[in-house]
């Protein structure tokens, strides 16, 4: 029953988003405005099937309908409820379903914003262009990435429940939906951008239009891949929250030329550049989210993540190519249009700066890219099969971050069009002092390693030009001032001054220990005491498991554990924290001890300031939605640059917004 | 004129000053821990993913970095544990790619990409910069004096 009704819905879909494509398409190469303002109910029957199929799934679910082959390899009696809602997309075919519900919901979202003017071209184009999307992701699920097919033979009695890391900890119905709304989300501004190409309105309208779209793509994929963070440390025990793994790298990826675009996407508004660029920067960030779902889901990059690997893999990399196929072609086209009018006066202006933040963003994702199917490239060149790890990306990507902060500490102090000595002078002195007297300080307090110790004073730097940005607009305009593009982007430069910082540290002043210890014995690591008590057998529904009881310091017994599920042939750790302001200590245990009063082996792991990485990706939120909510609207006959008087400071861009 | 560049003279001084003091401890005698560390961090764990030997706590590890320190203390050279480690799991145990031959080229193509991006930002800026103004025409003085009074 869930299986034929959800088939059907799919079907539904696919051929609402076929017909939809057909009309839409016809109205606007025969121009008829009617068919343009019928076409968009197709969206609407497009969502109508995804929410059923998702119904059917969650009900085949929820109700161990094993009679599913989805089913019957994700879930199990015994899975709890929580982890059977989160079985959709513990495994590839259904993560393509809620791929395809996530898509219908931003392309119903997109054409009800645009109701008003459903019969201009360019909203016309740009469902179209949505619509195919849709149509690619729903033919997936009625071919090869089938999530309603059926098992052969006879029903089984239970199934294998979902993969034992899966299921253990509820984050995990979290980070990959916050993770697709942020990848999805790329669609709509990608699917403007390919409709201005067509319509040849590639003026600044179409950026004004999808602003806000692109705005909580991106809050939405920072939050996947911070949520990603978190659950690798709560998780998967090893004490580390990013392990440059192929799969953390492609959801990295278009998260890099998103920011990259976000901010460039200014200096067109304001100064009406950088056309072909910002285009090219939105149809990299648009195909690397499908790239990234190929590498995720064909194996050919092996990975923690690789829970399920199928034959789609060419399927997507075939719409991976034509995406960027189509998208160069139409740039290319519109070549003439996209001349812009505009010059850079200075190198040291605002667009200057945005300038050198997208060539530092962009040679990340380079870099980035390069080193993760670079095994690949090797072996193609017939090179013995080569490993690129941690080593490379963190002395690659060090001094690009390093730039950024800098850049992060300079720009905001920056006018539009030429800056004079005069006016960097007044308004970088006390960032700058603050910058200094943070790295002193670390020196004095002994804190030893360059480059960490330049990531302190460069995120100081950059805070206290961010600080002085907000202070200087909440005096203008009380707290109204924290609201609107440019402050709300200065909140998320805080959260990622506080991301650097508190990276840098765990990663550089970090202790790991081992230790064997009987009941009643201690061991000490980094100042901190360590106190096996004894094991505890524990049985739940899903696992059965042994708990260490650990005394960290005197503050209370820890409980790192050893699960055994079903189907798993590894006992899996669940490591257990002490979270701390200033560090954390991370126990896991090894092995358990084979006796009640037996030996245990316990792994401690000490790092500073983890806690401040999961408070540094709440504040980028925050600042993202501060962002997103209009803020001060310009006067449209104000200038858009001020002309730099010799003498005269021209106007703080603080309170400046522009019109939404 | 001079006084404003003393602070920034001052901050400059206490920048390097502070980064040498910290540059010159860093060195000193290298522990056996420390040097074991050090190679385990590039070392890849055979049995799970995306992690070294460092920070994974998987059996293989465990020997792997075992043999290490045995190594590191019988006076082995940290050149030689890592060829001794190649030669008996193969190349794509090192996490770090070598500099030579055609793994080179992941170190070098970033390299090679960003000379010339930054060369051609520089052309950029020349160019546009050596663009004449636009030639403004009275109407357009007129025009833009009208939305100005308009405000």
């Amino acid at each position: 029953m869930n299986a034929a009704v959800g088939l059907g819905a799919v079907f539904l879909a696919f051929l609402s988003a076929v017909a939809g494509v057909a009309v839409l398409t016809t109205g606007l190469v025969r121009n008829r405005p009617t068919l343009l303002r019928t076409g968009r109910v197709y969206v609407w029957l497009v969502l109508g099937g995804a929410v059923v199929a998702t119904l059917a799934m969650q009900r085949a679910l929820l109700t161990h309908d094993f009679s599913m082959r989805y089913v019957a390899e994700h879930n199990a009696r015994a899975t709890p409820t929580l982890y059977s809602i989160t079985g959709m997309w513990s495994a590839l075919e259904g993560s393509i379903l809620l791929w395809g519900l996530v898509l219908a919901g931003y392309l119903a979202v997109a054409v009800r914003h645009f109701r008003h003017r459903a019969a201009d071209p360019l909203v016309g184009w740009a469902t179209v262009t949505g619509l195919l999307v849709a149509v690619f992701f729903f033919g997936l699920m009625l071919g090869p990435a089938n999530p309603f097919r059926e098992v052969a033979g006879a029903i089984p009695v239970d199934g294998r429940g979902p993969n034992p890391l899966l299921q253990n900890h509820p984050l995990v119905a979290f980070h990959p939906p916050m993770l697709y709304l942020g990848y999805v989300g790329f669609t709509i501004p990608f699917a403007f951008a390919i409709a201005a190409l067509i319509t040849g309105r590639v003026g600044e309208g179409w950026l004004v239009e999808t602003r806000r779209w692109t705005l909580f793509a991106w809050g939405f994929l920072t939050a996947g891949i911070g949520l990603g963070a978190w659950w690798s440390y709560e998780v998967l025990g090893w004490g580390g929250f990013w392990a440059w793994d192929p799969v953390e790298n492609v959801s990295f990826l278009p998260w890099l030329t998103g920011t990259a675009f976000i901010h460039s996407v200014m200096v067109q508004e304001r100064r009406a550049m950088l056309r072909v660029w910002n285009l090219s920067l939105l149809v990299a960030t648009f195909s690397l989210t499908i790239l990234g779902t190929f590498i995720t889901r064909s194996g050919v990059l092996t990975s923690v993540h690789a829970f399920s690997e199928s034959a789609i893999g060419p399927l997507l990399l075939g719409f991976f190519a034509v995406a960027v196929a189509v998208s160069i072609g139409l740039i290319g086209w519109r070549g003439d249009r996209l001349r812009s009018p505009g010059a850079i006066d200075s190198p040291v202006s605002r667009e200057g700066a945005f300038l050198a933040n997208n060539v530092a963003f962009a040679a990340f994702a380079f870099v980035v890219l390069l080193g993760t199917v670079f095994p690949l490239l090797a072996e193609a060149l017939g090179e013995d099969k080569i490993s690129v790890g941690r080593p490379y990306f963190d002395r690659m990507t060090m001094p690009i971050a390093l730039a950024l902060l800098f850049l992060m500490a300079v720009a905001p102090a920056l006018p539009w069009r030429k800056a004079s000595g005069d006016l960097l002078h007044r308004r970088l002195l006390w960032p700058a002092w603050a910058g200094t007297a943070a790295l002193v300080a670390c020196v004095a307090f002994g804190l030893r390693g360059l480059a960490t110790l330049a990531a302190f004073g460069l995120g100081a730097f950059a805070a206290a030009a961010a600080v002085r940005q907000l202070v200087l607009a909440t005096r203008r305009q009380g707290w109204r001032g924290l609201i609107g593009r440019t402050n709300g982007g200065m909140v998320v430069h805080l959260g990622v001054v506080v991301i650097a910082v508190a990276f840098a540290a765990a990663q550089s002043y970090g202790h790991r220990g081992e230790f064997r210890l009987s009941p009643g014995q201690s061991a000490v690591l980094a100042g901190h005491r360590i106190t096996y008590l004894g094991v505890e057998d524990k049985q739940y529904a899903n696992r059965n498991a042994v708990e260490a009881m650990v005394r960290v310091d005197d503050d209370g017994v820890f409980r790192p554990a050893l699960n055994r599920f079903p189907f798993a042939r590894e006992a899996i750790g669940t490591p257990s924290v002490r979270v701390g302001g200033f560090e954390d200590v991370y126990l896991t245990m090894i092995s358990a001890p084979r006796t009640a009063d037996g030996e245990a082996v316990i792994a401690v792991v000490v790092q500073p300031l983890v806690v401040w990485l999961w408070i540094g990706g709440g504040l980028m939120a925050v600042g993202t939605l501060m962002a997103a909510l209009p803020g001060r609207r310009r006067r449209p006959t104000e200038p858009a640059s001020a002309t730099v008087p010799a003498a005269d400071d021209p106007p703080e861009p603080v309170a400046v917004e522009a019109a939404v | 004129m001079t006084k404003r560049w003393l602070p920034w003279s001052a901050m400059a001084l206490l920048v390097v000053g502070s980064l040498a003091i910290a540059g010159a401890d860093g060195g000193g005698e290298r522990t056996v821990a420390g040097r074991v560390d050090a190679i385990a961090a590039e070392v890849r764990c055979p049995t799970c993913e995306g992690l070294s030997v460092a920070e994974s706590e998987s059996a293989a590890s465990r020997t792997i970095r075992d043999d290490i320190r045995r190594r590191v203390e019988a006076g082995e050279s940290d050149g030689e544990i890592r060829a001794y480690l190649v030669s008996r799991f193969g190349k794509d145990i090192l996490l770090r790619p070598e500099a030579t031959g055609v793994s080179g080229l992941v170190w070098a193509l970033p390299v090679v990409v960003g000379v010339f991006a930054l060369a051609g930002l520089v052309v950029a800026f020349r160019r546009s910069r050596a663009r004449t103004a636009v030639e403004l025409s009275d109407d357009d003085r007129v025009l833009v004096e009208q939305a100005r009074r308009g405000r």
